[in-house]
């Protein structure tokens, strides 16, 4: 027979772990801290910025949640007496809008006549619409028609969009109408 | 403690599916495409990744005449859950709101909550560790008990621009039912308020135009007996039977210990016994 040649120290130490151990597995204990419990409250320590929604005319106000260089959240704006907090399912997806991996993040230029879209940057893309919209405002520009003065030119139209405020919608209006375009749209008309 | 009530009313509801997205933002879901599935429902069911789904039904009334129903589906929050009784990590709890939650870390994807749920919102999700091994974790709507505990209403209410959902104090939230079943019988015969005594009544709580069945919901949901059994009766009686084991255990050792101590004589720490 094997003698246990247990003093009273060690016994004690024995008991000790053996309810330590049964302790921790009674308390379920889990070596899968995989999913660990360090979920903090999502929008804790976020900036919050109030912003309009892009998407339709209504123009529903949304509360953007930043935090670490990114958008955490996006919720509709109690506060905003259009929506009251409240948002369709198109407005509850803004945060894709900066999130999503299909979205581009530089100016992409396809030539005329050509298949592809090349990489350009910002300085040769406005630089290049500018310089475009002058020549073809000029060749096309109409001083006078049956013996009316017009100034017009009817080869450049204009599309806005709902996401365009007050202010924006004024000068975009007063460019256009300055370069003599007549063809003035909204995206908007519901 | 306060419970509440997601209260909605499918009437109200333009099927906007809103709340099937704020829930994935607020909780991070990743999207689930699916196929095309003969009408305007994107998901036939609630998935581990989809909590809430927003089901369309099309529906013949009695007078001959569609109706287009509409109903936001997700967890029912049931105040006796049959997921709770049936879990044997104990990883499914209520909270002090009336919500049931699955605790991750306890849960092992045994899978007993998904297949005992009267209304089939539960579903498991596969992972796979970093060594390669898989195991599956049980998800459904928490009833963003996190925004709870913040003060704030769960997600998919927020965002609910007809007001067919609402979030608030019970015993409010079932008059208000009530009342609106009065209002809308006139044009639905057949409404009524779904709250099934069967579970101990839900902590969402329905005004539904039509019998629970055009909805594919049971008529009247019950805990399995099994259960039951299970969690209140062959649980504890285990837990007892195991604590009983053990102090048997400890005190053979113990005896056994005082009783060759005795024969052999103390050693100099000073031995186990002074009798």
């Amino acid at each position: 027979m094997v003698e246990m040649n247990l003093n009273r120290r060690q016994f004690l130490k024995l008991s000790g772990a053996t309810a330590a151990t049964l302790a921790v597995v009674e308390l379920g204990f889990n070596e899968k801290k995989a999913y660990a419990k360090s979920k903090e409250f999502k929008i804790a320590k976020a900036t919050v910025t109030p912003t309009i929604c892009c998407y339709c005319g209504v123009g529903c106000g949304i509360l953007v949640h930043t935090k670490n260089n990114t958008v955490v959240y996006t919720e509709g704006d109690p506060d905003n007496p259009i929506n009251e907090g409240k948002l369709c399912s198109k407005g509850t997806t803004l945060r894709q809008l900066y999130t999503s991996e299909k979205r581009l993040t530089k100016p992409l230029y396809r030539a005329p006549g050509s298949s592809k879209w090349e990489v350009k940057d910002w300085d040769w893309m406005l630089d290049t619409i500018a310089k475009r919209t002058k020549d073809t405002r000029d060749s096309s520009f109409v001083d006078v028609e049956n013996g009316i003065t017009v100034n017009k030119t009817e080869r450049i139209a204009s599309l806005g969009g709902a996401a365009l405020d007050n202010e924006e919608t004024y000068l975009l209006a007063k460019l256009m109408r300055g370069l003599g375009v007549t063809y003035l749209e909204h995206q908007a008309r519901i | 403690m306060t419970k509440y009530v997601k209260y909605v009313d499918v009437t109200k509801c333009d099927g906007c599916r809103a709340c099937m997205v704020a829930c994935k933002n607020w909780n991070d879901l990743p999207a689930e495409p699916t196929e095309f599935l003969g009408s305007v429902q994107s998901h036939v069911k609630t998935t581990a990744d989809t909590w809430n789904v927003l089901q369309y039904i099309e529906h013949e009334n009695g007078k001959g005449d569609l109706e287009y129903l509409f109903r936001h589906s997700s967890c029912f929050h049931c105040t006796d859950a049959a997921c709770e009784k049936v879990c044997p990590e104990n990883a499914i709890s209520y909270t002090k709101y009336g919500s049931v939650v699955i605790d991750q870390d306890k849960c092992v994807g045994c899978g007993y909550c998904v297949q005992n749920c009267p209304f089939e919102v539960i579903s498991l999700k596969e992972y796979k560790d970093k060594n390669g091994k898989e195991y599956r974790k049980a998800h459904k709507c928490t009833m963003c008990t996190d925004r709870i505990d913040e003060g704030l209403q769960p997600a998919c209410v927020t965002t609910c621009h007809t007001g067919a959902m609402e979030f608030g104090n019970r015993e409010v939230m079932i008059q208000k039912a009530e009342k609106r079943v009065k209002e809308i019988q006139g044009r639905y015969p057949n409404a009524m308020v779904y709250n099934p005594e069967g579970v101990g009544g839900t902590h969402t709580v329905y005004v539904l135009a039509e019998k629970p069945s055009v909805y594919g919901l049971p008529e009247n949901p019950k805990v399995p007996t099994s259960a039951v059994a299970w969690k209140d009766y062959a649980q504890p009686i285990g837990k007892m039977m195991l604590g009983a084991t053990t102090m048997a255990l400890v005190g053979a050792f113990v005896t056994n210990k005082l009783f060759n101590k005795e024969g052999k004589g103390l050693d100099e720490n000073g031995g186990g016994s002074d009798e």
